[in-house]
């Protein structure tokens, strides 16, 4: 990749560094409300009581839950110096312990990389964040990769 | 002998497919009477020397070469033939270099670049005809895309067509069961990049469809 | 309700049940105030007018939401499968009460680390066909006993 690209103008002191990003707290609430508005239908993320027979013993949050907050974070400004538009370029989320209701997790992320390519609305940079979500008990819960592009505003 | 002139994987940010999928997907298309005989790794901005596959190709009699997609100032390029002379001439992570320059240079380092998906939105050649530019160097075109989206795939048609170009095919995967969407056609034996690029250099190809090969068999 | 699908039921070259859906506005609210992430009033999530004073043909669906949606692909194929991994790329905005189709293949199966694992293609498409979410999701499933 073109992370020392030296026309990417970015703060790359940020590089590699963790950051941590905050602490949320999970409430049933928040899991039958994030399986409805997705679709879920498995009971172990809607109803609690069916949800005590399945094997995760109880109700449990859906696999791409942890998403739902590096969505809102505030990241440190990578300070880029192109485009006026930025878009969700692509995730990954890799889930290793069940959240549930009552847990608190804590995350923390780290700018990855910075490149720059072309698509179909032209230039684009990338920025690339990893972030790891652990829970009370320190489990680590999931890790999620994030890449967000930024191009100009299209003018077709 | 049908070969996929355009694939990625993992290596490039953005596919999520792996060479050793890819393999294991034309067993899948050559059980369903599909003929295919290998792909060409066309990674984004970039030509990954250090990788050999070599050795899995010649286990599951596939033939895998490498060669890259590069961003230009006229869209993106796939180039075959990539030697360490062309990598020294050209920066393969400079999204604006200039595209008839790196198809003198390819020439003169014995590698051919041809125009991606011509008739892609934003970063096919045909976005790019209006300058007064002269295209006579170039010896074909990619015609079949796998990744086309609705009138991409008549623009490229048509500026073929206009150029009177001989035109390639290419799934341009990203997942692994997209490869051998579309791909080349060839009359010779291709064993290797250098074959590849005197094949290209013959015209004796053609793009063909994955049902095309299918009918063909059969 | 699915039924259970086992490792030994399944091979290369199968497909997963599609899903066809739209997502409302009311979906996407919903989604949005869980972790409050559009407690700002109107935004590219939420207004066409928000999102097309940044370039932006309509309102689009969060992209936490569209990867929240490709899991339920694999999520209700079976009760019998766990999605380690998910990972896809967007090439294409997600527009608000359009209809999309959520697709899978498997093209790999193998036992890793003594799992029982499937890697699948999964694509997140309109009603044109054109591709807005691409990737591949890892899954486990139980072996028959």
């Amino acid at each position: 990749m073109t992370t020392d690209d030296p026309d990417l103008k970015y703060d790359r002191s940020l590089l590699g560094v963790d950051h941590d990003i905050g602490t949320y707290d999970v409430t049933k609430e928040m899991i039958i409300s994030f399986a409805r508005s997705t679709g879920e239908t498995g009971v172990q993320y809607l109803d609690e009581e069916a949800a005590k027979n399945t094997v995760y013993g109880g109700l449990v949050a859906p696999p791409t839950f942890c998403n739902m907050f590096v969505n809102g974070v505030s990241r440190p400004d990578i300070k880029l110096e192109f485009g006026n538009v930025g878009l969700f370029a692509g995730q990954s989320i890799e889930n290793l312990t069940p959240a549930r209701p009552g847990d608190t997790l804590s995350a923390k992320t780290r700018l990855k990389e910075v490149y720059a390519k072309t698509g179909r609305s032209g230039k684009m940079v990338f920025a690339v964040w990893e972030t790891q979500f652990t829970n009370q008990g320190g489990d680590t819960v999931a890790l999620v990769q994030e890449s967000f592009v930024r191009r100009n505003r299209s003018t077709r | 002998m049908y070969l996929d002139l355009h694939t990625h994987s993992v290596s490039s940010d953005d596919s999520r497919a792996n060479v050793e999928q890819y393999v294991k997907w034309i067993g899948v298309l050559r059980k369903k009477g599909h003929q295919i005989d290998g792909f060409v790794l066309t990674e984004h901005r970039k030509f990954d020397f250090d990788k050999d596959y070599s050795e899995l190709g010649s286990e599951n009699d596939v033939l895998i070469l490498k060669g890259s997609e590069l961003d230009t100032d006229l869209g993106h390029f796939l180039v075959y033939g990539v030697t360490e002379q062309l990598t020294q001439q050209v920066d393969f992570s400079d999204v604006d270099m200039d595209a008839l320059k790196l198809i003198e240079i390819a020439e003169n380092t014995g590698a051919v670049a041809i125009p991606a998906h011509p008739g892609r939105f934003g970063i096919g050649l045909t976005e790019f005809t209006g300058n007064g530019r002269d295209f006579s160097a170039l010896r074909a075109a990619e015609r079949f895309n796998g990744s086309n989206r609705p009138g991409e795939q008549e623009r490229a048609e048509e500026f073929i067509s206009q150029l009177g170009l001989r035109g390639t095919g290419g799934s341009d995967a990203h997942l692994v069961s997209a490869i051998g969407k579309c791909m080349t056609r060839f009359d010779g034996d291709i064993g290797s990049e250098l074959d590849l690029v005197a094949q290209l250099k013959t015209g004796r190809f053609e793009p063909v469809w994955l049902d095309d090969t299918k009918q063909e068999q059969a | 309700m699915a039924s259970a699908v086992y490792y030994d039921d399944v091979d290369l070259g199968d497909e997963l049940p599609s899903m066809e859906r739209q997502v409302s506005d009311y979906e996407v609210v919903e989604f949005l105030n869980i972790a409050r992430i559009g407690e700002a009033k109107e935004n590219r999530f939420t207004s066409a007018e928000a999102a097309k004073s940044e370039g932006l043909p309509e309102a689009i669906v969060p992209g936490a939401m569209n990867i929240a949606i490709m899991s339920t692909l694999i999520t209700s194929w079976s009760p019998t499968v766990t999605l380690r991994k998910l990972d896809v790329v967007f090439r294409g905005m997600v527009l608000h009460n359009r209809p999309i189709k959520l697709t899978g293949l498997i093209t790999d199966k193998d036992i890793v680390d003594g799992s029982p694992q499937l890697e699948c293609d999964v694509v997140m498409e309109n009603e044109e066909g054109t591709p807005l979410v691409i990737g591949k999701a890892t899954v486990e499933l139980p072996v028959r006993e």
